[in-house]
């Protein structure tokens, strides 16, 4: 506990005048021209000071771990543990945290592993910070350090940090200026925001034990260690010896936080509120993010709106009741709906003409026009699709028996004889196989089921269409490039591959197609793609 | 192979860096094998007029008279400026191609460019954040909507890629154009070993213009903010969404909804298949940042439409292709491919093959009104003489034109070039108008094109034709009715369909396709006269009643089948009538008229070569018969004894022949070692050496000679067979040994039949 000062909270200090001649914050409102300077002002969050009302009310659900926070951080200067904040995500653990920082004015460096995406950059985004540099178009976009190892990392942030706390003394010593803006303290906080990334980073987590230790190698009272994660410290390793952290817990809201958070700066409470009465219930069964809530609120409640006409009217209960009424049908669908695409309005507009068109003049096809597959394949693609759906589903061993009566070709009866010999050994598999889901496949067999099929449905095209000539060139072609269909297939995440030397011609696939995805295609080769369905 | 086709195109080094540049010489080098072994066969019309492709061959025969040498370098030079013609033929098809594209999807890119717009209206409205606000490291406090990204999903209704990669790239340029910053990121960016940084990097130096070891969306906020006016907003494309790497992707989209406040940032994917795609791919904590909304572009079939028309029907470059080919080009899209890339291509080597073959070809400038052009012959490496006599002596003239040889030879091609022109300007007149009525009931206009180029349906339509003129002037009912049997029974095709649709048309689009129908029929007046009287009969219809309308025509749908003879003076029977007068007298195909060989394309066979080429066959094919490929001395004679000059590979597969399934490999190995050792010991043996391949024989012989040689080759003789083994089986022909049989290998020859 060094450098004791007397804690005055309300001490502030004009702005440095250190090294550089200081250029006002409205720069960028010129145009650009002189780049902006940073100062020590940018160690704090900018804005008005916010007092500790207006904290607590913008947090409606968060006054425990408010004050919780504040009573670890204590007064100005005082030295603290690392501060280990976990939670679920979207409980406000961000953006409590800077808001606190916002009221206290304490200077802080905040580094979110999130946009830090490696250890390198995360260490050269704090030190820049630490040293007040911006990479921009002037210095070439480069970082003022350059630093890969941990060990440079504690050897660059000693120093930074030793002589960015010396003008924080400084700073303290040159006035007491009260405006607002101004680091107040000289201690600097480290914020390290989506910890629980840096556990991908590394496979052997040297990176994160390195964090944890941060604070025991500085050994350095003005430094304040805040760490930021979805998951409790259970979930990282704990026995390495290093200073235990202070935990706060951001717990999961309720229904009613919930109400409260997102009944803020809603312009007709009262209809809100309604609106919230019949949605809020049924969906924190499913989930209580806010952002998760907040977006999926926000196109229901403008339905919800639709029938009124005057957005400002306080609801009565007769209203409240028709109001529902029109909406209730809307809400299970929404449930399930997690990602709903919307289109712009010229283009639906002109499907929807189109579907009115053809309900006037042939109202047949509008059955079946919900049964098509809405993107281009080639024939071929699709027969390989198929084939490669069969072979995923139906155990191997069924084969020679599924595609005997359609009458093959060498390559089929090979495959019979290579599966006979196995059967026990693949019944065992076909077992797992159900269990694993969607089974895999060698190549070999998508080109012997790919052959069977598109044999047995040229037969089946020629009795349906007389005219040959247009469909010429249609059998023993399909063969020509089923490899280059293939690879578009697995391109298109309908198969995947899984990884083996292609040489040896070992590499197995699997389909990943959706049962409903397969009937269609099938439907539109008008393949009896059911008949050759294996089902128990 | 190639290098010898390569050499002999090398004449003129100018054209062949004309070819290089197009890119599709190894097709266009494929083609030139085929046409030469196919010339060989006596296929009736191409032998007639063959003359400059024996040329190539030439070499082949060393007793060839050293004028006619001269004369097939003579040759060569036409060929080149017959290819110039191709090239502008082209570059003129090329550019109708391309306008014909950007058309189809100029309206999705205005609408994409408004959603931009106000997306980027919402994200300013959010928040303006001040510079030091934007550039710090820490997030901006504000509501959790505000960390939405908005996300075009641009759906290309094509499974295959390869037709918008251009697309992505004009919609980027696009919206430069309209002020916005745009990135094009494609899905080699997000891949799960360049990690986030990768995608980053490319950010960085699209935007930026510098490459960055340590990418960071801060220096992208910094330059955002530092460029000058904050009012553009920066738009990201991802070309392919589904072949990212999903987890990238997803760090990529929090990444980005982190910093969308402070860069407003707009994300616009591309999908090909379903709108499940993104679903399927990306972590549901990042699609719950995603603001979606969904785009369109236009279909394969409708560009492709839009591309038949453009290009082969309304003739921009009086390029034309046979039936056949036609169906072919067809085929292989529906049923092979299914990308307007290929089928381009596959245009562009019938191009190119046909003004390689045709020598009157240039002649194609004379349909595009060019007539002076007809008459420089001489440039083209041809005297008026040669010209006439390359005109008359095509199989089309000669059915035709026999009784005309009193007229003056040049009127005679002349006339037949226009009445050519005169044709095909129907034709395509009357296959639009069928379009126009098929549209309604979804028939393609690459399957109408198809339809209307048969010859033999236009023969027979002819032949009726010609039995029922005498009743012309009024065709009773019962006639009609015989005309739709005959259509329904004679082919059940899409002209039948259209011809169908357009009785069961409402009044209003009938009206609609009538007005259609008097702007393509301007420049002929017969028929713009009856279509004009058509339209006025509508019109008076439509006002006399147009309250019973509705109730009428849905009559008329449930009874037309049953009450024939009192439709039949219906405006839309009128219709009907007109439109099958105008098939059965004007749609005359291109392949029935004199001349039609200068203008149209009809070597489908080369076209398949040239297109799917069947790489696997031609290995197997070129390794057993090296001889005619290599034409060296030593193998000339004997055509299929295994000689040791030949390359090893070729041995063996030559070898293996003889094997089943599984092939011994020590077997294989001593009767390779006897044909390949055969070499080294034939010096010394002399030429009453047994050339018989025999392997138990020959095996036991190598053994013999004289020690110091026997230890080199044998060593050798293992490391060549080892050498050319791994070249089958990288060539795909051979599967290596597996553990269970270790000493065998597995032939993989895979669909050839010999």
């Amino acid at each position: 506990m060094g450098n004791e000062e007397s804690p005055q909270i309300t001490r502030r200090a004009t702005r440095l005048s250190s090294s550089t001649p200081v250029t006002s914050n409205e720069v960028e409102t010129e145009k650009i021209t002189k780049p902006y300077k940073l100062t020590l002002n940018d160690f704090v969050f900018g804005g008005e000071k916010l007092n500790f009302n207006d904290l607590l009310s913008s947090f409606p659900a968060r006054g425990n771990q408010i004050r919780e926070l504040l009573r670890l951080l204590g007064t100005v200067n005082s030295p603290m543990l690392p501060l280990f904040v976990y939670g679920d995500p979207s409980t406000g653990k961000t953006s409590t945290i800077l808001q606190i920082f916002r009221h206290l004015s304490r200077p802080f460096v905040y580094a979110s592993c999130r946009t830090c995406y490696s250890l390198q950059i995360l260490f050269e985004s704090v030190l820049d910070q630490l040293l007040l540099h911006k990479k921009n178009a002037a210095n070439g976009y480069s970082s003022a350090k350059r630093c890969v190892k941990p060990s440079d990392f504690v050897n660059f942030l000693r120093e930074d940090l030793t002589s960015v706390i010396e003008k924080l003394k400084s700073l303290k010593k040159v006035g007491s200026n009260k405006s607002a803006g101004k680091p107040s303290g000289n201690m600097l906080y480290l914020i390290f925001d989506n910890l629980e990334l840096i556990r991908e980073w590394d496979k052997s987590s040297t990176a994160l034990s390195f964090m944890f230790n941060l604070y025991d190698v500085l050994k350095m009272h003005e430094l304040g260690l805040i760490f930021i994660s979805n998951t409790s410290p259970d979930t990282y390793y704990s026995n390495m010896g290093y200073t235990e952290h202070v935990p706060v817990y951001f717990p999961e809201y309720t229904e009613d936080d919930l109400r409260q958070i997102l009944m803020r700066n809603q312009p007709n409470r009262k209809l809100y509120s309604s609106f919230l009465d019949v949605v809020l219930r049924p969906f924190c069964r499913t989930t209580r993010r806010v952002d998760e809530l907040s977006t999926a609120f926000s196109p229901l409640f403008r339905k919800y709106c639709e029938p009124l006409s005057d957005l400002a009217s306080v609801p009565n209960e007769e209203m409240k009741r028709r109001l529902f009424s029109h909406f209730q049908p809307h809400i299970a669908p929404s449930l399930n709906e997690i990602f709903w695409v919307p289109s712009k309005s010229s283009t639906e507009a002109e499907t929807n003409k189109d579907t009115m068109r053809k309900g006037s003049t042939r109202k047949s096809e509008v059955g079946d026009h919900f049964a098509q597959i809405d993107f281009h394949m080639s024939t071929s693609a699709k027969y390989l699709l198929i084939s490669a759906f069969l072979a995923s589903r139906n155990p191997a061993t069924l084969d020679a028996s599924l595609f005997d009566s359609n009458g093959g070709s060498d390559s089929r009866k090979r495959k019979r004889k290579a599966s006979e010999k196995s059967i026990e050994q693949k019944e065992v598999a076909e077992q797992e196989l159900l269990m694993k889901g969607p089974g895999t496949f060698p190549l070999e067999r998508l080109l012997a089921i790919f052959q069977c099929i598109t044999s047995a449905a040229d037969s089946f095209d020629e009795d349906e269409h007389e005219n040959d000539d247009l469909r010429a060139g249609g059998d023993g072609g399909l063969m020509s490039d089923v490899l280059l269909q293939l690879s578009s297939l697995c391109n298109a995440n309908f198969i995947i591959k899984g990884g083996s030397c292609p040489l040896e011609g070992s590499t197995r696939y699997r389909s990943t197609v959706s049962e409903d995805l397969a009937l269609k295609v099938a439907r539109s080769l008008k393949f009896p793609l059911p008949n050759y369905l294996y089902r128990r | 192979m190639a290098p010898s086709a390569t050499a002999s195109d090398s004449p003129s080094p100018s054209t062949t860096s004309e070819t290089t540049e197009n890119n599709f010489q190894p097709f266009f080098v494929l083609h030139r094998a085929r046409s030469r072994k196919s010339e060989k066969k006596p296929t009736g019309t191409w032998k007639t007029r063959r003359r400059i492709d024996l040329s190539p061959s030439s070499p082949k025969n060393g007793e060839k008279l050293d004028a006619e040498k001269a004369g097939a370098w003579d040759d060569y030079r036409h060929v080149n400026i017959r290819m110039e013609a191709f090239d502008d033929v082209w570059s003129k098809i090329k550019s109708t191609i391309k306008d014909v594209l950007r058309d189809i999807n100029t309206n999705v890119f205005n609408d994409i460019h408004h959603w931009v717009r106000e997306s980027f209206k919402m994200i300013t409205s959010f928040a303006i954040p001040t510079f030091p606000e934007a550039t710090g490291s820490f997030p901006m406090v504000t509501d959790a909507t505000s960390k939405q990204l908005f996300t075009g999903l641009v759906l290309t209704k094509n499974m295959e890629f390869v037709d918008d990669l251009m697309t992505f790239e004009e919609l980027g340029s696009y919206l430069k154009s309209q002020g916005c910053h745009v990135a094009n990121l494609s899905s080699l960016e997000f891949s799960l070993k360049n990690g986030i940084g990768g995608c980053l990097r490319s950010l960085l130096r699209q935007f930026l213009m510098v490459t960055l070891d340590a990418a960071d969306v801060s220096i992208l906020a910094t330059w955002y903010r530092e460029q000058g006016s904050c009012d553009n907003p920066v738009v990201i494309i991802i070309e392919d969404m589904e072949r990212c790497c999903g987890s990238v992707l997803s760090d990529f989209i929090l990444m980005l909804s982190e910093w969308v406040l402070k860069i407003p940032m707009v994300l616009i994917m591309g999908i090909a298949t379903t709108l499940d795609a993104p679903k399927s791919i990306l972590q549901s904590n990042a699609l719950h940042h995603l603001c979606p909304c969904k785009f369109i572009l236009g279909t394969p079939p409708e560009r492709m439409d839009a591309v038949v028309e453009a290009v082969l029907v309304k003739q921009c470059s009086g390029f034309g292709i046979s039936h056949k080919v036609a169906v072919f080009m067809r085929n292989y899209f529906v049923s092979q491919d299914g990308t307007i890339t290929s089928f381009i291509r596959a245009l562009k080597i019938a191009c190119a093959q046909h003004f390689f073959v045709e020598p009157l070809s240039f002649m194609l400038w004379f349909l595009l009104g060019d007539d002076n052009l007809v008459l420089q012959g001489e440039k083209y490496g041809l005297s008026p003489e040669m010209m006439l006599k390359h005109a008359l002596s095509l199989p089309s003239c000669q059915s035709i034109g026999r009784d005309k040889t009193t007229k003056h030879h040049g009127e005679t091609i002349m006339n037949g070039l226009a009445e050519l022109k005169k044709i095909q300007c129907q034709w395509s007149i009357v296959v639009l108008c069928l379009y126009e009525a098929g549209k309604c009931d979804k028939v393609t206009l690459l399957d109408l094109f198809c339809e209307a180029l048969d010859p033999d349906s236009f023969k027979s339509r002819a032949l009726y034709n010609g039995r029922g003129l005498e009743n012309d002037s009024g065709v009773s009912s019962s006639d009609c009715y015989k005309h739709q049997q005959y259509y329904t029974t004679r082919n059940s095709g899409f002209i039948c369909q259209a011809l169908q649709k357009l009785r069961d048309l409402p009044a209003v689009q009938l009206c609609k396709l009538l007005k259609g129908w008097g702007k393509y029929t301007v420049n002929v007046p017969q028929i713009h006269e009856k279509v004009k009287k058509l339209l006025s009969e509508v019109k008076s219809e439509d006002g006399k009643g147009s309250g019973q309308d509705l109730s009428t025509i849905s009559k008329r749908h449930a009874s037309r089948k049953h009450l024939k003879i009192e439709d039949s003076d219906s405006v839309n029977e009128k219709a009907a009538k007109l439109l099958e007068s105008m098939v059965r007298i004007y749609m005359q195909p291109l392949e029935c008229a004199a001349f039609h060989e200068i203008v149209c394309f009809k070597n489908v066979n080369a076209l398949q070569t040239a297109l799917i080429g069947d790489p696997r066959r031609r290995i197997q094919v070129d390794l057993l018969e090296v001889q005619n490929i290599i034409q060296c001395s030593c193998c000339s004679g004997s055509s299929n004894a295994l000689l040791p000059s030949m390359h090893d590979s070729s041995i063996l597969y030559t070898l293996a022949q003889e094997h089943g399934d599984l092939i011994n490999l020590h077997d294989w190995y001593q009767s390779f070692k006897s044909v390949a050792l055969r070499l080294s010991n034939k010096g010394k043996r002399g030429p009453n050496y047994s050339p018989s391949p025999k392997k138990r024989k020959v095996s036991t012989k190598p053994a013999k000679p004289s020690e110091a040689s026997i230890q080199y080759p044998f060593v050798d003789s293992i490391a060549r067979f080892c050498r050319a083994v791994t070249e089958l089986q990288i060539t795909g022909l051979l599967r290596m040994p597996s553990k269970r049989r270790p000493d065998y290998v597995q032939r993989v020859a895979f669909g050839f039949r010999e």
